[in-house]
């Protein structure tokens, strides 16, 4: 099933009078259990298909569908919630409040959405993030590797269908980047979430169905592996 | 609340210093208050005394009860429920038998008759019954050591009163208010004493359903309101207004105060404003969160303030005209905290011009 889906979405800025086309006409989709790279140099338009697909802009021209809904054609108040509910974003720094302590981080969420907090929930995820011991710490107390697996409990707490990771790993050493992913990979399946993750470290892509690869606003597919398929050692470390 | 209250308790040192300038502020406006009203009452706490509706004064004394003088006749030129005649004047009184610069003490005769409706209740000692006795308002006891027996030696004649009992909350122009009969008060007046119909005095007092039908056949008086006349004693109006805006300043500088913190901080977490929204939480969810933190630092700030102040009062010496008002309390508070709310308004604006793209790239 198809959780997110791109028809012929593109973005075209105006610079002066300059026509700058920062995505150009793509068709785009990611189905359930499926962990998808998008790749390439910075500048080439990933950040811009990412935000497309995550509702904090929209496509000059295209639709996105997320989970059927018709994601782009929606108000802005009814993307937001949309965006709140589907989606759920792990980005480059860390998407934490720095003023919570971990658990109270999932907590906001039921806060926002005036729902209970079901702690045997947020136990469950803790521990299959090995974040457990970590609740009762402030974001600042924690390594970059833990910040990010809190990250990723964040965004698969409130259940959404779709994660968007945005260089999710910048910061961290081969070590904690490889773990991070791999927390990425397994949840993907686990939960069957439809998973895209922008990067230009190519040391990751290994764990990823598909890869695709940007330049200049055109995106391809460059990868496509067999579902069983485990990545190597030279494939890792390349 | 959920955010606002963590970030506080992560933050102390940062909103201790936002709520220890709230409460300096607050303070400072609960304290201006109390002196204001108390200043003002001191004014006033005689007339406010003697429940009347209006006064009489003569025309020429262009509202000034010192200028205003007429004769005990024109009493009958005046139809009201309630007549009651009045003479002030003021003075200068020592202890007898003290002779330090220190012991001398303003005062206010109030010459009346005892059996009027503005004879004051007497809450120690006895009504004065003779001429040269006085009734005196409680602050000379508490804060001249005055007492009943006493005998007071006038400044510039030959004139000595005694204390025969104690009256509460009579101040008039600031001062102690002695009562006595309208014959001693002539005496200090006047340094002669006339009985007749001709005997001059300052004031009537008038008690009357309505102002308006309240008659006067004699066209050189004029019938004030008490609420006119008060505003019209010398002085009064101008503490007034120059408390009034003080205090009216410093709640607006609370506000931008508060304002301008909220602003700065607001600023500083717009990167992460950005993610939230990025995330899907609703702007108006983190502006109610901003808005949240400003009112608990407000009523944090502001409740420390008021505390303060009560304890202050119950420790400041009786000399310092200070005086709570609890409906003035009740009303600042709510004004501070209003500002201070709509202050953060303008955080409001700027986390709803935050885009969360930005948080992105």
């Amino acid at each position: 099933m198809k959780l997110i889906e791109a028809e012929k979405i593109s973005k075209v800025f105006t610079d002066g009078s300059q026509r700058i086309t920062a995505l150009e006409k793509t068709n785009f989709s990611v189905e359930a259990s499926e962990f998808v790279a998008v790749i390439g140099p910075s500048g080439s338009g990933k950040s811009t298909l990412l935000t497309i697909l995550g509702g904090l802009q929209q496509p000059s021209e295209g639709k996105v569908l997320i989970n059927g809904n018709k994601f782009s054609e929606e108000s802005d108040e009814s993307r937001t919630k949309l965006r709140f509910k589907e989606i759920g974003f792990i980005l480059q720094a860390s998407n934490l409040v720095p003023f919570l302590k971990i658990e109270d981080q999932m907590r906001l969420v039921n806060k926002v959405t005036k729902s209970d907090y079901e702690e045997e929930l947020v136990n469950d995820l803790f521990e299959s993030l090995k974040i457990s011991k970590l609740r009762n710490k402030y974001p600042k107390d924690l390594s970059g590797g833990e910040r990010q697996r809190v990250a990723i409990a964040r965004a698969l707490f409130h259940d959404p269908s779709v994660i968007l990771a945005d260089e999710p790993t910048a910061s961290l050493d081969t070590e904690r980047a490889i773990e991070v992913v791999e927390i990425l990979a397994s949840e993907t399946k686990n939960k069957e979430k439809a998973t895209i993750m922008v990067t230009h470290d190519e040391r990751l892509i290994g764990y990823c169905d598909k890869v695709y690869y940007m330049q200049d606003g055109k995106l391809k597919l460059d990868k496509e592996k067999s579902k069983k398929h485990k990545p190597d050692e030279k494939e890792l470390n390349r | 609340m959920f955010l606002a209250w963590n970030e506080i308790k992560y933050s102390k040192t940062r909103f201790a210093l936002i709520i220890g300038v709230m409460f300096l502020v607050s303070y400072l406006v609960y304290f201006l208050t109390g002196l204001a009203y108390g200043l003002s009452q001191d004014n006033r706490t005689s007339v406010d005394k003697w429940e009347a509706d209006a006064i009489v004064l003569t025309d020429d004394s262009n509202a000034n009860i010192n200028m205003s003088m007429m004769p005990l006749k024109v009493k009958d030129d005046i139809t009201a429920d309630d007549v009651a005649v009045l003479g002030q004047a003021p003075n200068v009184i020592r202890k007898e038998g003290e002779t330090s610069e220190e012991a001398k003490i303003n005062v206010t005769f109030f010459g009346i008759n005892p059996d009027e409706f503005i004879m004051p209740e007497v809450t120690e000692g006895e009504k004065f019954t003779e001429d040269y006795e006085v009734v005196a308002d409680s602050s000379l006891q508490e804060e001249k050591n005055i007492n009943i027996g006493d005998e007071l030696k006038l400044a510039g004649s030959d004139i000595t009163v005694e204390v025969v009992g104690f009256t509460e909350e009579a101040k008039f122009n600031v001062a102690p208010v002695l009562y006595t009969t309208i014959s001693t008060y002539q005496d200090v007046r006047f340094e002669t004493i006339d009985d007749s119909e001709e005997g001059r005095i300052s004031a009537l007092v008038l008690r009357n359903d309505s102002i308006d039908s309240i008659k006067s056949e004699n066209d050189d008086l004029v019938v004030y309101s008490i609420k006119d006349y008060i505003s019209e004693i010398p002085g009064y109006t101008a503490q007034l207004l120059t408390f009034g805006l003080m205090i009216g300043f410093l709640i607006v500088i609370a506000a931008i105060v508060i304002g301008i913190f909220m602003y700065v901080l607001t600023v500083q977490k717009s990167s992460m404003f950005g993610v939230m929204k990025a995330q899907g939480i609703p702007t108006k969810y983190i502006g109610s969160y901003v808005i949240m933190q400003t009112l608990l630092l407000a009523v944090i700030g502001t409740f420390t303030g008021l505390v303060s102040t009560l304890v202050t009062a119950y420790f400041l010496p009786a000399v310092v005209p200070f005086k709570n008002n609890g409906l003035f309390l009740l009303i600042i508070t709510l004004l501070i905290i209003l500002f201070a709310v709509s202050g953060a308004f303008f955080s409001v604006r700027t986390v709803i011009k935050i885009d969360p793209l930005d948080a992105i790239d």
